[in-house]
């Protein structure tokens, strides 16, 4: 699994992981990307944080 | 053309005063932010929040209420995350957040939460960093002075009125409400701290 920001490749307990608010996809997001604010963007079109 | 339909009407929003931020603003809220008012406070678009409650409860609807932990350390907040408790069977931590809540297991206090959703991300950094430690997804109200680090859902509103707080959660519990078909028939007062 990848990182849906930066695309990293994730390993260990280094990321978070919750379903899309809107259509349920997982969305995978780095310790990295998540301390920076990054933004995420699901398939469905939702943007966050 | 289409118009865009409330979950209230919008003068409720505003009469709440969810709309009011502060007079700092950061660049993490600034796609959150409307306008800023002549007196220097930023002003947040209700559209952008309406649209995020409802996000919000489809996001805590996706949880089994038992498995999300709501933390608040303002004391505005108290009311308003024991009625949203009351209504949809969360768990709550008001007031002090002891540390090693997520994750000391030796702890009388220990929790296992699959989500926490917390009042001020500044105020309630403990949680914020124990929630990110242990890897789960946090929720948070933001004002326009919040940093969205660490946070996977920002709900842009005012975190600090006493009446902004109440109709936020009110809300927030009634949509969960509708989504899990629960029993919902209490008003915004009934949600609102004491002064």
């Amino acid at each position: 699994m990848n990182c849906i920001s930066c695309n990293t490749v994730l390993f260990g307990d280094n990321y978070v992981k919750f379903p899309c608010p809107i259509c349920g996809e997982m969305i995978y997001r780095c310790k990295k990307c998540r301390k920076l604010a990054n933004p995420y963007e699901c398939k469905c079109g939702f943007v966050g944080p | 053309m289409i118009e865009y339909e409330y979950l209230i009407s919008p003068d409720d929003y505003l009469a709440a005063g969810v709309h009011i931020g502060t007079q700092i603003k950061t660049h993490d809220m600034m796609k959150f932010i409307y306008k800023v008012r002549q007196d220097g406070l930023y002003i947040l678009d209700i559209r952008k929040l309406d649209e995020r409650i409802r996000i919000a409860a489809k996001f805590l609807s996706r949880y089994e209420p038992s498995k999300i932990l709501l933390v608040a350390a303002r004391q505005y907040a108290f009311k308003p995350i024991q009625m949203f408790s009351k209504v949809i069977g969360t768990d709550y931590v008001i007031g002090r957040f002891i540390p090693g809540t997520l994750s000391n297991p030796a702890l009388k206090e220990y929790k296992e939460p699959d989500l926490v959703f917390v009042n001020d991300p500044t105020i309630d950094k403990q949680a914020v960093n124990e929630a990110t430690k242990i890897g789960i997804p946090v929720v948070a109200l933001c004002d326009t002075n919040n940093s969205t680090s660490d946070i996977d859902l920002v709900i842009p509103t005012n975190n600090k009125g006493r009446k902004a707080l109440a109709l936020v959660y009110w809300l927030i519990a009634r949509e969960v409400a509708k989504i899990k078909s629960l029993e919902f028939n209490y008003s915004v007062e009934e949600f609102e701290a004491e002064i």
